[in-house]
């Protein structure tokens, strides 16, 4: 599996769990990679389950979910897109299914996906397109490590703090606005 | 006299105006839907047509979102249950399990053994139900009225069952956090006794009166195949996967509660058309038949609820946890990240009809309009599902 992500530049990678959290594997990636790893999840045919964002108080948290038809086995692969400015690689010219769900993504948390064909309102009224119902106040935000499954680590990147615990309150590499309680 | 004059009906609206048209001169632009007889709940697709040939088609959807997600913010995990039966009407009782499936994973709640059996023996009369629903709207869709009549009558024997446990005949809302909220009763397992082999007696009569028919061949046979790739590539799963002869049922490739002691067999077609996702769901109904006997046979006596089951006020631990059912349609995902706060802090759905409607512009592409309506049929889409 680690040789799925290797020379992607991943941020951190993680065996987890399947009977705990129904995720066998989890990789952090920059978004500049994250087309690539999907070519190559489809390549080993994987399928696209779904994308959805996790507001956390780093930034949104797009999380991928790719599973397998003969050899099951949910594999996560999670980017950080900074609340400033939300921009993310789409790839829906690997997976042409991502194209909705990055469309409800859109919708539900304004994170833009860059290069997707059709990034028009899908599930929101294009009256209220920008209204973002899934969004959350800076103080209801939690932050990701404190929600998000660790699991067993594999290659953590020296400068990744996101899922680091009890990491010291520093600049977070990724660029995102911090919470003022931080 | 008034010298107002609404030109909307020219000019479209929003999603007929972003509609990238293709080349061709003198194309038609049509709006199926949302309201119209064939595609069902409130479907919309704008279809661009040559003639009669479909050169794109675009489906349009939001006129049924209730943003279930946003509910889910707003609610402790128990409060939000009742909405798993809204979401999809016909196979509620799947998104029941799938939404405290994944509150029991990452709450580590054990079910007892009877709630798991109870569990299996209505989430499978409620597949049936699904499918009679689905079976008797698609002929319609294709011309044939009787058949819905008698799917009906086949249906409605499963709900007056179903009443009894849930207490309710459409949008169930009757798994706990930790077991079922009502133990089956004598007399209800009684009528699930006698509804199998009087439902058994059915199915060669709708093979021979139905499937067998040559005007349903001809309708259905060859038109809309699904190529496995574009099974992956859009994340199609369910009947729909298994009718382009992907052998993947999530019963069985990441199994759940009992399901790994009983004996059922996993229905495909290679036929990748509609014809083969027809065949799969008859043979579905077969196999669910099949496990409810075995599970009413192995079913044990004891508790239906998880002794100090969460109490609505409970708050779901820390952590992420991803459970997946196998519904109706395919693969029902709820996911859920919590902060250990009064509220679900993420909780996402995943829609197996949302997948599976997604490659309708794909398959679509170059049949006539015809043709189209029995492809959308053939996917057995449930709008409710798909907006959320």
């Amino acid at each position: 599996m680690e040789a799925l992500f290797s020379g992607l530049s991943a941020l951190y990678l993680a065996k987890c769990d399947a009977a705990k959290t129904g995720q066998v594997f989890q990789a952090f990636l920059p978004a500049s990679t994250l087309v690539r790893a999907a070519e190559r999840l489809l390549a080993a045919d994987y399928y696209i389950e779904d994308i959805c964002a996790v507001d956390c108080a780093e930034g949104y948290v797009v999380v991928y979910h790719f599973d397998h038809f003969e050899a099951p086995g949910r594999v996560t692969l999670r980017v950080l897109a900074p609340h400033a400015s939300p921009v993310v690689p789409s790839i829906a010219n690997v997976f042409h299914g991502a194209e909705w769900h990055e469309r409800e993504t859109r919708d539900f948390h304004g994170v833009v996906f860059e290069g997707n064909p059709n990034l028009i309102p899908l599930l929101m009224d294009p009256d209220m397109a920008d209204c973002f119902p899934l969004r959350k106040e800076d103080k209801a935000r939690a932050k990701a490590k404190d929600m998000l499954e660790a699991g067993e680590v594999v290659y953590c990147h020296p400068s990744f703090t996101l899922m680091t615990p009890d990491a010291p309150a520093e600049a977070k590499e990724s660029g995102g606005d911090k919470p003022a309680t931080a | 006299m008034t010298t107002y004059q609404n030109n909307d009906h020219l000019a479209g609206d929003f999603y007929t105006q972003n509609f990238a048209k293709t080349a061709g001169e003198g194309n038609l632009i049509l709006n199926l839907g949302p309201q119209h007889p064939s595609t069902h709940g409130v479907l919309r697709v704008v279809v661009e047509l040559d003639g009669e040939y479909i050169m794109r088609a675009e489906p349009v959807l939001g006129y049924l979102h209730r943003m279930h997600e946003k509910m889910a913010e707003v609610k402790t995990a128990a409060q939000f249950i009742p909405n798993m039966g809204r979401v999809d009407y016909g196979h509620a009782l799947g998104w029941n399990w799938a939404f405290v499936g994944a509150a029991e994973l990452v709450g580590g709640i054990e079910v007892p053994e009877r709630a798991e059996y109870i569990r299996v023996i209505t989430c499978e009369l409620n597949r049936i139900a699904s499918h009679l629903l689905w079976w008797g709207a698609y002929l319609l869709d294709l011309g044939a009225f009787t058949p819905i009549m008698y799917a009906f009558d086949d249906r409605e024997k499963i709900l007056d069952i179903l009443q009894d446990p849930t207490g309710s005949r459409l949008t169930y809302s009757y798994y706990r956090i930790g077991g079922v909220a009502k133990d089956l009763s004598a007399d209800c397992i009684r009528r699930i006794q006698e509804f199998i082999p009087w439902f058994r007696s059915r199915l060669p009569m709708y093979k021979d009166l139905v499937s067998d028919n040559i005007i349903l061949r001809k309708r259905i046979e060859d038109i809309g195949v699904i190529e496995q790739e574009v099974c992956r590539r859009f994340g199609a799963t369910g009947p729909v996967a298994r009718g382009s002869g992907i052998k993947y049922d999530v019963r069985r490739a990441q199994p759940y509660s009992v399901y790994p002691k009983l004996d059922f067999e996993i229905p495909t077609s290679n036929l990748k058309c509609a014809r083969g996702r027809y065949d799969v769901r008859m043979a579905e109904m077969e196999q669910s038949l099949r496990i409810i006997e075995q599970a009413l046979e192995m079913m044990p006596e004891g508790e239906v609820l998880v002794k100090g089951a969460p109490k609505p006020s409970w708050k779901v631990p820390k952590g992420e946890g991803y459970f997946a059912v196998e519904g109706a349609r395919g693969k029902i995902g709820a996911y859920v990240v919590s902060d250990g706060g009064k509220n679900i802090y993420r909780t996402k759905l995943r829609a197996p009809g949302y997948c599976n409607l997604s490659l309708f512009a794909e398959v679509s592409q170059g049949t006539i309009l015809a043709d189209a309506v029995a492809i959308l049929g053939s996917l057995d889409l449930i709008i409710p599902e798909i907006d959320r």
